[in-house]
């Protein structure tokens, strides 16, 4: 058993990890553009608005980073059971989930791209070149980082799974968080620059994205320099206050008092939610007036 | 002779899952570009994303009891507790910081377009949703709706888990926590696709018309979740 000024670190270093990792997995999935917001990439090309934008929606991002963490996992495992030094056997155990994500990445975007020569979808070769060693980055630091923390998690909180699972379930709820917080910055607004800001997108301007960049013709570089911005940071806000909340209430506290701890976590989060959303409802709205009648501009 | 009653309790878990899922708002691609009201992402990824954290929480305070001791009812209860409200934290986190990047990064109110009203705060909702919208952002009463799912999905995720442990009855032996953790990840995940079936693509939480096809998920998880357990059970051991 740790003393809890060490493990109130050790779940520090944890959340910190996890915020990495969050971001560094909503930033993989704009340059690559996965996920729901992808829709509209691969819809664009149907409505006549042929792009540069990459398009792999490989699987939804859960069972997907699920796939890239148990395997990086996995090889680690096996590399750490032949008492390889930890550091080298979770970077080569990544370097193998990320490898995996990358050749994904190339068959994805160009079986897609490929079914939609009937829409004059070209594949663009420089693309595939400049994106994929962008994504298999992105991917690396992800993996790298929520093995890191399953494993602190395993060998030194001593929870019970082993590592590979551990690192799996960690996966999909990195990839869960990912496709709910950060993609809807690059769904709903990147995608959408050309429209109003603030106007809801209408459903008749799907397939419309923006496909002209600041300079030359927008592609998934250009998208994960904007999400940076405030999508990726966001997403590891959330990775990492999952993982430091859950793990701190279970260190400081034990039994029901660590039940209790979480209960009290989630009500100030419902609260903190109202206060957004009462703010959010003064700034924007009402959009009709009070009978529903008439727009008020 | 088989274990009845584990089996029971597994089929409860799986269709405390199913039943789970009907109160997470999830609005789907759409509610990614901010077209509809709930969480951007799928009905299942956001349930596991969940239901999983809570799986987690649930096998470090199951290991701590039942390694220190006899694992009682009430240490049953806690663990199952622990579980949901470790899926009830994540929850809560990714739709609160859904929220900010709705209300700050898109630029709109969240509103439900299914009721006018929002019945835990009162507000207004029709008026507040944008026009080609069927509403955007996650509304209060989205939100507890959410983590009201949760905690059923955590809590149902736990019970399988704990019930397979205590089968194989040996917390310790990393053969048997592996086996009923990838099982409990199973059976989540059959009842949460068989949920998301019935869903539809999107749901806003239990204010939202389509919750009233709850019973029928009930059934079809029932049954699916008693086929898991019947095949999960005498692989733990739990045939004597």
């Amino acid at each position: 058993m740790i003393d809890p000024i060490t493990g109130l670190g050790i779940v520090a270093l944890m959340g910190a990890l996890a915020t990495i990792a969050g971001a560094a997995e909503d930033l993989e999935s704009d340059v690559g553009s996965q996920s729901n917001p992808n829709s509209q990439v691969q819809l664009a090309a149907q409505m006549d608005f042929p792009h540069r934008i990459f398009n792999k929606a490989i699987s939804g991002e859960p069972p997907a980073y699920g796939l890239w963490c148990a395997t990086g996992a996995t090889v680690a495992s096996v590399l750490l059971a032949q008492n390889m030094s930890v550091i080298f056997a979770i970077a080569i155990g990544s370097l193998a989930g990320a490898i995996l994500l990358g050749l994904f990445s190339v068959t994805a975007h160009m079986g897609r791209t490929a079914s939609q020569k009937r829409f004059k979808q070209p594949i663009y070769m420089d693309m595939v070149i400049g994106h994929v060693p962008s994504i298999i980055a992105h991917g690396f630091i992800a993996v790298f980082c929520i093995i890191s923390f399953s494993y602190i998690m395993d060998h030194v909180l001593s929870h019970p799974f082993p590592l590979p699972l551990l690192a799996f379930l960690w996966g999909i709820t990195a990839g869960a968080i990912g496709s709910s917080t950060g993609d809807v910055h690059y769904g709903a607004e990147r995608e959408f620059q050309n429209q109003p800001f603030g106007c809801g997108l209408n459903a008749a301007y799907s397939g419309n994205i923006v496909r002209k960049a600041e300079s030359g013709l927008r592609n998934g570089i250009d998208n994960v320099w904007a999400c940076a911005k405030f999508g990726g940071p966001v997403t590891g806000l959330a990775l990492g206050f999952t993982v430091f909340f859950d793990n701190w209430r279970s260190t400081v506290f034990s039994g029901v008092n660590a039940v209790i701890a979480g209960l009290i976590i989630v009500l100030i989060l419902i609260l903190a939610n109202r206060l957004v959303e009462v703010q959010g409802r003064k700034a924007y709205g009402p959009f009709k007036d009070e009978d529903g009648g008439a727009e008020t501009a | 002779m088989i274990d009845l009653i584990s089996i029971a309790l597994i089929t409860l878990g799986g269709v405390l899952i199913g039943l789970g899922v009907h109160f997470i708002p999830v609005g789907g691609a759409p509610a990614a570009m901010a077209q509809a009201t709930g969480v951007g992402t799928g009905t299942v990824q956001l349930a596991a994303g969940a239901g999983l954290t809570g799986l987690i929480s649930a096998g470090f305070m199951y290991n701590f009891l039942a390694t220190s001791g006899s694992f009682t009812t009430s240490d049953f209860i806690l663990v199952l507790a622990s579980g949901a409200v470790g899926a009830m934290i994540m929850i809560t986190v990714t739709m609160f910081i859904g929220q900010l990047v709705y209300v700050y990064c898109v630029g709109v109110p969240p509103v439900s377009a299914k009721v006018d009203v929002d019945p835990i705060t009162g507000d207004r909702q029709d008026i507040y949703v944008s026009k080609g919208t069927e509403g955007h952002g996650v509304p209060t009463v989205s939100f507890v709706s959410g983590t009201i799912g949760a905690l059923f999905g955590g809590m149902g995720g736990s019970l399988v888990y704990v019930q397979l442990m205590q089968i194989g009855n040996a917390p310790s032996d990393p053969a048997i926590v592996a086996l009923a953790g990838i099982f409990a990840t199973g059976v989540f995940y059959v009842n949460a696709v068989l949920a998301s079936y019935n869903i539809g693509g999107t749901i806003e939480g239990f204010h939202d018309p389509k919750f009233k096809r709850v019973p029928k998920a009930i059934i079809s998880c029932l049954v699916a979740s008693l086929l898991c357990a019947i095949i999960a059970v005498p692989i733990m051991g739990g045939v004597s």
